[in-house]
């Protein structure tokens, strides 16, 4: 009986010490009575702090709230990498509220903290495009490329930025280095398509149409775009085809599908 | 002499006439070609900028290993997240 009784009692034991944990605080427990040292813990303690309730904030899209907790980091000027992470997720906070100069704002104090945060780069372009400050998008994208030229996303938002202010050379080489690695990327297709269509080079923006089309078959506006460097090559028959294809794969951008479908009927039948 | 100036009349506002009609329709035809060569031109917009890299907590930047920051540093198009091609479903 004793032993069994001694047996059952060592079973607990060792499921106790299985799932027993012990935690350490969060933040050490400040065994200090200086002034300045016990500022610095709560200082730390309050950065940890609004961290967690900015970024809760915006994972549940309440941009509103999560404004004044990066706000007070950022005025807390805690050391790096934190404050340049409070400043670009107070920027991400900002573009969310269309605040688009304040994020831009935030982005750059987040790069002057941090020169090589690709992320506030890669967000700060997205941000100059939607405030139309291409410049400005291309000054940081030409530094993004420098400091990362493989990156997928530096590329692409270069090229982007390239074929919205016209400098379609520059955009026909971006796009072209993001297909070399991302050849089953239909979208780099049909930017690449574009800028040789601005160059004038109709039979490589008709080659790089149709790999985007063999990609995504669905792709409305590669196969508009097929349809008007068809036309530009004069082959009438199939532009008038290509944009009968592109008014029914439209059906979900409205604006697309009238001008397809003006397009076609403007393209007398054979 | 009243006859031969009304006909010379007639003739030269006949042929200012004829001569506006000609540039209108010139400058109408024109402008319905730009216009076209412009909507066409708009249509063929590129593709839309890439939607903002998420946030990033202060202990996800330890050792750069966030993910915002991997996305922006990757050279594969699938993780950079980069807008998705319009048939994946």
């Amino acid at each position: 009986m004793r032993v069994l009784l001694l047996v059952a009692l060592l079973a607990q034991l060792t499921a106790t010490a299985g799932t027993a944990q012990t935690y350490s605080p969060s933040t050490p427990l400040p065994r200090t009575t200086s002034v300045p040292a016990l500022r610095s813990f709560a200082i730390a303690r309050e950065v940890e702090e609004r961290f967690k309730l900015g970024i809760d904030a915006e994972s549940r899209g309440d941009w509103k709230a999560a404004v004044p907790e990066f706000d007070r980091i950022v005025a807390l000027n805690p050391g790096e990498p934190k404050g340049s992470t409070a400043q670009y997720d107070l920027a991400i906070a900002y573009a969310n509220l269309q605040r688009n100069d304040d994020a831009a704002r935030a982005l750059h104090a987040a790069i002057a903290l941090d020169s090589g945060f690709l992320a506030a780069m890669a967000n700060l372009i997205a941000v100059d495009l939607a405030r139309g400050d291409l410049r400005e998008a291309r000054k940081i994208a030409d530094r993004y490329v420098a400091l990362d030229p493989d990156s997928a996303r530096a590329l692409y938002s270069r090229g982007i930025v390239a074929l919205q202010s016209g400098d379609a050379t520059t955009a026909r080489e971006d796009f072209g280095k993001l297909l070399h690695a991302n050849p089953s990327y239909a979208v780099a297709h049909y930017d690449l398509a574009l800028a040789e269509e601005r160059l004038g080079r109709f039979e490589a923006a008709e080659r790089e149409l149709l790999s985007a089309l063999a990609l995504a078959p669905a792709y409305a506006r590669a196969r508009f775009a097929l349809g008007v460097v068809l036309l530009r090559e004069g082959e009438h028959a199939a532009a008038r085809n290509a944009f009968a294809r592109a008014t029914l794969d439209a059906s979900g951008d409205p604006a697309l599908k009238n001008i397809a479908a003006a397009m076609r009927d403007s393209i007398k039948a054979p | 002499m009243i006859e031969r100036v009304s006909r010379t009349l007639v003739r030269r506002v006949l042929a200012a006439a004829l001569l506006t009609g000609a540039l209108f329709c010139g400058r109408f035809a024109l402008a319905g070609a730009a216009s076209l060569q412009e909507m066409l031109d708009g249509a063929l917009a590129p593709s839309a900028a890439p939607a903002l890299l998420g946030p990033i907590t202060s202990a996800g930047r330890v050792g750069w290993e966030c993910k915002p920051e991997r996305a922006a540093a990757s050279a594969r198009a699938h993780d950079a997240e980069l807008p998705a091609d319009p048939s994946t479903p």
